[in-house]
Order: C-alpha cells, then structure tokens, then sequence
C-alpha cells in the first residue's frame, strides 16, 4: 500500500507536468480571430492570460479526479476510508491561493479596461442610429450619412449610438468593441483601428425576428481615402450606399 | 358525487368558469361599447381562472373553514396527507411533503422533456446555415425553451427533492406549513400550461430574459410569460418561508445547525434567496405587465420611463436565481460523495461558510450582465471584483469535493458516476465563468456563443447534473425498489459524453463571432454546428434511457433496503419508502452526518450502526 505523502507527491508531479505543457501551448495562439483595433489586441493579450492561468487550475481538478477514479477504488470490500475531516494547513492554502488569483485577476481586469476606454478624447467621430433593423451612420465633421461605416485607420475614433425603437448592440468583432444601443439614452464608445480594410458589423442584442440580418459593413480606410468617400455623400441621403453585402453569411 | 368533491375535476371546472367570467365579463363590456384590449381579457381570465383552479383543488377550504369560525373536520384534514400506496393522492392536494416532493419531481421531467423538445427543434434549425423553421418561429421556440428549462432548474431539485427530504433529514415529521406547501405546488400547473400554449396566443420572442421594449411589442403570448412567471415567483417566495421555518424550527433532538446534512444547509440558504430576491423580479415583471397592459410607463424611455431600470431589477433576482439553481445541486452533491468515498465530507464547516458566502456575494453580481448595456464604466470596476471574488466560495465546493475523494475508498454507482460528470461540468462553467467577469474579455463575449456554452455548463452542470445524481441516489428511498445499475450507467456515459460534445464547440462557435439568438449564421460554422446539432439530439435519446429506466424500476423494480448505500443521514434510518409519518420514533441525533471511517462516530438513537 502506498503512504499517503507518496500519492501527494506523484500527483503532484503530474499536474506539475500538464499543467506546464498545457500553459506553453496556450500561450502561443492567437484566440480573436481578426485583431483590426488597438482594444482587440488588449482583448487578445487578456484572453491568452486567463487561457494560461486556468489550465492549472482545470489540471488540478482533472488531476485530483483521474488519479483517485485509479488509485482510491474500493474494489468491492465495505471498508471505510480514513477518518479525515478536513486540513487546516491545505484549507488555508487553498483559501490564500484564490484569493491571490481574485486579487491578480481583478487588478489585471481593471487596468486593461482602463486601457480600453482610454483618453475621452477623439480625432474623428461617427454617430450611430440603431432601428429595426437597420443601421444608420452619420458623420458630423460633413453631415454625410451612408449605411456603411467608414473610419480612418490609425486614429482614435467616438462612436455616438442611439436607438429609435428596441435595444441593439453595436459590434464590430474584429474591433473588440461592444456597446448596446439603448432607446431613451446615448451610449458612447472609442476604438483605434489598426488594420485598414472590410469587416463584418453585427447586432449583438436581441431586436426581433429581424435581429439575424441586422448586419452592417464596417470600411477601414486611410484618412485620404476616407476623405475622397465621404465628400461623395450626399448629407442626409443614404441613396449612394449598395445595402449591407452580407459578408457574415449567405442566406 | 365524486366529481364535485375538491380535486383536478373540480379545479378544471372552476378554472373554466373563473376564465369564463373574467374573460367573458370583458369581452361583454367591449361588445357594449368600452375600449377593452386583448391583454386586459387575457388578464382577467387567468387571474379569475388561477383563483378557481386553487378553489376546485381544495386549496383553501381548511383555511375558509377557520377563517369563518367553524370546526375543522379533523378526519377530513388527516386524509388530506394521503393515503400510502394510493396514486390518487398525487392528483390531489395531498399535504403530505413527500407527496409534494413527487409531484414537483414528475412536473419537472415532464417539463424538462418538453423543454428539451424544444431545443431539438432549435437545433434542427441550426444544423445547417440557412433557414427552415424561419425566424420568427426560432425566436419563439428559444424564448420557450429557456423559460421552460429556467422553471426546471428552479423546482426540480428544490421543490422534488428538497420537499421530500428536508423534513425527514433533519427529523421532522413534515413541513411546518404543509398546506401552504401544497398551495405552492398548485399554483404551479396553470401557469405552466399558459407558457406551454403561448404559441396559441401568437408566441413571444424576447427571450426568457423580456427585455423591454421588445418586450413590450411582443405578441399576446408574452403577457403570458410574463404572468405565469410572476405566478411561480409567488410560489417559490411560499416554499422558500416554509422551508426556513422548518429548518429553523423542526428539527428533532440533537440535530444542531451544525449537525445538518450539507444538502439541507443549501436549501436553507437558497431559501434565503428565493425569500429575498424573487419578490424583486415579480415586481419588475409586474412593472412590465402594467406597461402593457395598463399603459404605465416604467419602461417606456419614449414617455419618460427607463428600459436600463429593468435589466437591473431582473438581474436583482435574476442572478441570485443562477444560485437558486445552483446551490442546491452542489448540496446533493456533497451529500453523495461521503457515501460513496467512505469518508467524512472535506472541510464540513468551510462548505456551509461558503454556502453562506455564496449567498451572499449573489446580490452583489447582477451588472456583470451588463457590461455592455451602457451603464456608468466606474460601475464595471467593483462588479467586476465581486463577481471574480465569488470563485473563492464557488471553489470550497471543489475543495471539500476533492478532500473527501482523495484518500477515500471509491464506490463508482451511478450517483458517484454523476457527482464526477458534475464536477468537471462545473469546473468548465466556473473556469469560462471568469472570461465573462473580466470586462476586456466580456466585451468580445457578450452575446455570442460563449456565453450559451457557459450557462449551459453552470446550470446543466450545477443543477441537472446535481438533479440526477440526487434522483438516483434517493430513487430507492422514494420508490422503495431499485434501479437499474446498468442502465444508469448507459444513461450516464451517454448523457456525458453528448453534454460535452455539444457544448464544449459552442465556446469555439463563440470566440468566432456566432451570436445568441440568431437563426442563421455565417457558412464557415456549418460543420461545427451540424456536429452539434447530432450531439444534442444524442442527449435527447440518453434521457430517454433515464424515463424508461425510472418508470420500468419505479414499477417492476427489485425491492430496495431501507439503507442501500450504508449512509449515516436520517432519511436513510427509516423504511423505504417511509411511512406517512416520516420516522415510528423521532430520533435523537448524537453526531454529525458523515462519520465515516469511525471516527467521532457513536451511532445516535434511530441511527443505524454501519
């Protein structure tokens, strides 16, 4: 029969082990699929952490279970285990290292949402109106308006949402960002573009049976370009825009 | 006259003419001239036919009969507790808490079985990118899906097994309010039925969560969701005060707070939520229903009112609610690894403080639904902490687990076999849970996929998985026979191993961009979803395993012991299935409830010697 102390120190050894190898794996991929924003790349680097930090956490459950369904069966005799009633020293262990983990986590989470809302200052500014199901979008720097959003590609940009009817959520995966449009209140998001180029908007909350196809096409493009576009737009006419392309699916 | 003495005739009849005289007295007034809308007769009706249902079951004439001064016939409210051995006394408003606990059970299955009907037909839509059901309907059949198997997770392990075992472990000979108790289940049948029928009043499609204003455009059937969920509401906040009077005040000799079997510590204190929480969300509802139907304004931002106002209230109750799910799972639990590990539960006293603890952070969680819902960024910060902080309680529940495991000498029944699958289902949804709390990561979750298969893990995982182990482990003591060992296990292995293959992919779908809620999605995830889709429908057949293991043992199964499983808890100190009075003697209890191994253990009056 093997000590109990033995048992500690080879289960030990094989969540050390795991544990190991499932963080290094982890920690090399990229999770968000499309990073086009500086707060996508935050996201990202927040998402990997908390991939590396829980594979130690689901070893040593995983660990704990497998080694026990293989080493502490009864194999058929009525025979009690030891009379344990708890370990003062594992007890307080164990409440220490969650509480550091809550603690580390939580000062991490706040300083990277910090850093996602940022300076409450914009170089360029888009407003966003939400109905069913329909996304508008309107430049105050000209009056244009168009059913695409167009934004520079390296500058800091405030995006101005508004609803008329339901509550939407307006979302650009590749940006990371995510902000319901609420009727009766104006919400309000930054995001710094990095990467000029197409990318698919969506609604995120639930607006009716609409809420599937409420897709919007997001353009990111240099400031020139964005230029050149938006003195085509007409203000207050949506005409010259071809509706959403449908780029997230082919129904 | 059989028919007119207080039954389910009765109650159908008085359900009728109660409906007959609300609606109909409304319809008259508009037929004579007065503006009268469809949600006012839909009103009317259903308070009218709810009021006649209880008044034909018999809920109230022990009460009428005080309240107007005459003697109660003592035989009459003897046979109320039923008589044993008789199938009648389930139709009936029987007293008896064992009966009730039954009763909850099987109108959970049942509705767990509708509910998950309803998930095959989403996921039949979500098999291939494209439409087939249409929109309108999945927005529906969603919406009803979640309600229903919200409903489960709330009554089955609460209502079934907590009513049927609370008194008996803690040595009691019944609930202290045992018509209120039978009250409490009444009122369960119509509502039920009302949200079953919904597609008949146009269907409603805002999702179990009813945010207005959606919710306030909806169809007729959302009126219903709304009523029938105020209407649980009220019998949730009944069963929760009997509960705690009875826990606080029942318990026989000897059985001190401290000596309470862990499954009754998670009642008393979902009891506590149950009490304080859900009397918020039946006024948010409340609030809502006037809205509609009455023409208030709370939610109404067009005349003044505030639709973020209503995400806070329902999250008020609506998180603690995730709780009320929970927490009685991870007592079942840590009530069957003791027995099945042969050793005193880990870390006893830890486990109620966290239980506590639990009970308390909940009220202080709600806004991380809301991190993006527009309200202040400062108020991010201290939800996010709470939120996080809340792991350090949830994790005792692993620790007293994995304690009582390590070192122990394993029995792998069926119950154990669930209490594993348990703990790495909640283990994945507590690990995703922290991707949610943490606001930078919670900005490219929210409202996709991640989320479905977060909440799935927590609540499968805390509830249902906790919901089954617990039903096999008591099933000899509630039937008094035994089930089948091996068609457990099928059922276990099936149901595990279907449970993960469909969910565990949908974090996957989610990190990709797949939204909840949506009938369609982009072509790229069909394979994903095809596979998951086969899955889920693996799970539906698994639990059908499970009815007709259940229903075949419950029949035809080999007689049980009074203690199979050589627990030391009380229920299992008495015969199976007990008799109507609980226990011949009320025992004296001289010692916790899981002395394994010998140790402290001297086996208390009533209390069987291992």
């Amino acid at each position: 029969m093997t000590p109990p102390r033995r048992h500690l120190w080879i289960a030990a050894a094989i969540w050390a082990v795991l544990s190991i190898v499932g963080a290094v794996l982890v920690a090399g991929i990229q999770i968000i699929p499309v990073i086009a924003s500086r707060e996508a790349g935050i996201e990202n680097s927040a998402f990997v952490l908390l991939a590396v930090l829980s594979v130690p956490v689901l070893m040593f459950v995983v660990v704990g279970l497998a080694y026990s369904a293989i080493w502490f069966r009864a194999n058929g005799d009525e025979a009690d285990g030891p009379p344990i009633h708890g370990h003062r020293g594992f007890q307080a262990a164990w409440l220490g290292i969650s509480f550091a983990l809550v603690i580390g986590l939580f000062a991490y989470g706040a300083a990277g949402l910090v850093d996602i809302r940022g300076a409450q200052t914009a170089d360029f500014e888009v407003q966003v109106s939400a109905e069913q199901w329909a996304w508008h979008f309107t430049y105050p720097s000209t009056g244009a308006t168009s059913k695409e959003l167009h934004i520079p590609v390296g500058q800091r940009v405030h995006i101005v949402i508004n609803s008329d009817d339901v509550i939407h959520s307006f979302w650009v995966p590749a940006f990371g960002i995510k902000q319901d449009a609420v009727p009766g209140r104006t919400t309000e998001i930054y995001v710094t573009a990095t990467v000029a180029g197409t990318y698919p908007g969506l609604c995120a909350e639930l607006c009716g049976f609409g809420h599937t196809n409420m897709r919007f096409t997001t353009v990111v493009s240099n400031r020139a370009a964005l230029k050149a576009w938006l003195r085509k737009q007409k203000p207050g006419s949506e005409g010259s825009q071809p509706p959403p392309s449908g780029s997230e699916s082919a129904s | 006259m059989r028919a007119l003495k207080p039954g389910l005739v009765r109650a159908v009849v008085g359900a009728a003419i109660g409906a007959v005289i609300g609606a109909g007295s409304l319809i008259l007034a508009g037929i004579v001239g007065m503006e009268i809308t469809d949600g006012e007769i839909l009103g009317l009706g259903y308070l009218l036919a709810l009021i006649g249902f209880l008044f034909g079951i018999g809920a109230f004439r022990f009460w009428l009969t005080w309240a107007v001064g005459r003697e109660v016939n003592i035989e009459e409210e003897h046979a109320a507790h039923g008589t044993a051995g008789d199938w009648r006394r389930y139709f009936l408003f029987t007293t008896d808490h064992k009966v009730i606990g039954v009763q909850y059970l099987a109108t959970a299955f049942t509705l767990f079985l509708v509910a998950g009907s309803a998930a095959m037909l989403m996921r039949f839509e979500l098999a291939q990118p494209g439409l087939v059901l249409g929109k309108e309907a999945y927005n529906e059949i969603f919406s009803t899906h979640g309600a229903m198997m919200i409903t489960v997770a709330l009554i089955s392990i609460v209502g079934g097994l907590g009513n049927y075992l609370v008194p008996i472990m803690i040595g009691a000979r019944d609930m202290a309010f045992p018509k209120t108790n039978a009250l409490s289940y009444w009122l369960l049948p119509l509502p039920i039925l009302l949200v079953a029928i919904n597609p008949l009043l146009g269907g409603f499609d805002s999702g179990w969560t009813a945010y207005p204003p959606l919710s306030q455009q909806a169809n007729l059937g959302q009126q219903a969701y709304l009523m029938a969920f105020v209407t649980v509401g009220v019998a949730s906040i009944l069963s929760a005060i009997n509960f705690l009077v009875t826990v606080f005040r029942m318990r026989a000799s000897g059985m001190s707070l401290m000596r309470m079997p862990i499954f009754v510590w998670a009642l008393t204190v979902t009891s506590v939520l149950g009490l304080v929480a859900t009397s918020v969300v039946a006024g948010a509802f409340t609030m809502l229903l006037f809205d509609r139907v009455l023409g208030t304004s709370f939610f109404r931002a067009s005349r003044g009112g505030d639709v973020i106002l209503f995400q806070h209230l329902f999250w008020f109750y609506s998180h603690p609610a995730v709780y009320i799910m929970g927490l009685p799972g991870l007592g079942a639990i840590l009530e069957i690894v003791p027995v099945f590990a042969r050793k005193p539960l880990f870390a006893y006293p830890l486990a109620v403080l966290s239980f506590i603890s639990i009970g308390v952070l909940s009220f202080m969680v709600w806004a991380h639904h809301m991190f993006v819902s527009g309200m202040a960024t400062f108020f991010h910060i201290p939800i996010m902490f709470t939120t996080e902080l809340i792991s350090v309680p949830t994790g005792i529940v692993f620790l007293s687990a994995l304690g009582t495991i390590w070192m122990g000498r394993l029995h792998f029944k069926v119950p154990m076999l669930w209490v594993f699958g348990f703990i790495w289902a909640f283990l994945i949804g507590g690990i995703t849970g922290v991707f949610l709390a943490d606001v930078p990561t919670d900005l490219t979750l929210h409202d996709t996929y991640f989320v479905v298969a977060h909440f799935h893990y927590t609540i499968v995982g805390g509830a249902i998985f906790g919901l089954f182990a617990g039903t096999y482990y008591w099933f000899p003591k509630i039937t008094g026979r035994m089930y089948s060992e091996r068609l457990g296990k099928l059922h276990f292995w099936w149901f595990t191993l279907a449970f993960n293959a469909t969910f565990l992919p949908m974090f996957w779908l989610g990190i990709e961009g797949m939204r909840r809620r949506v009938a369609d999605y982009p072509p790229q995830l069909g394979g994903v979803n095809l596979w998951v889709s086969f899955a889920a429908f693996n799970i539906f057949l698994s639990v059908a395993v499970f009815v007709f293991n259940i229903v075949r043992s419950w029949r035809r199964g080999p007689q049980a012991e009074a203690n199979p499983w050589r627990a030391q808890t009380l229920e299992w100190q008495t015969a199976s299935p007990p008799p109507i009075q609980n226990f011949d003697h009320i025992p004296t209890v001289s010692s916790g409830p899981y002395e394994y191994g010998g140790g402290l253990g001297v086996p208390a009056e009533g209390r069987a010697t291992p």
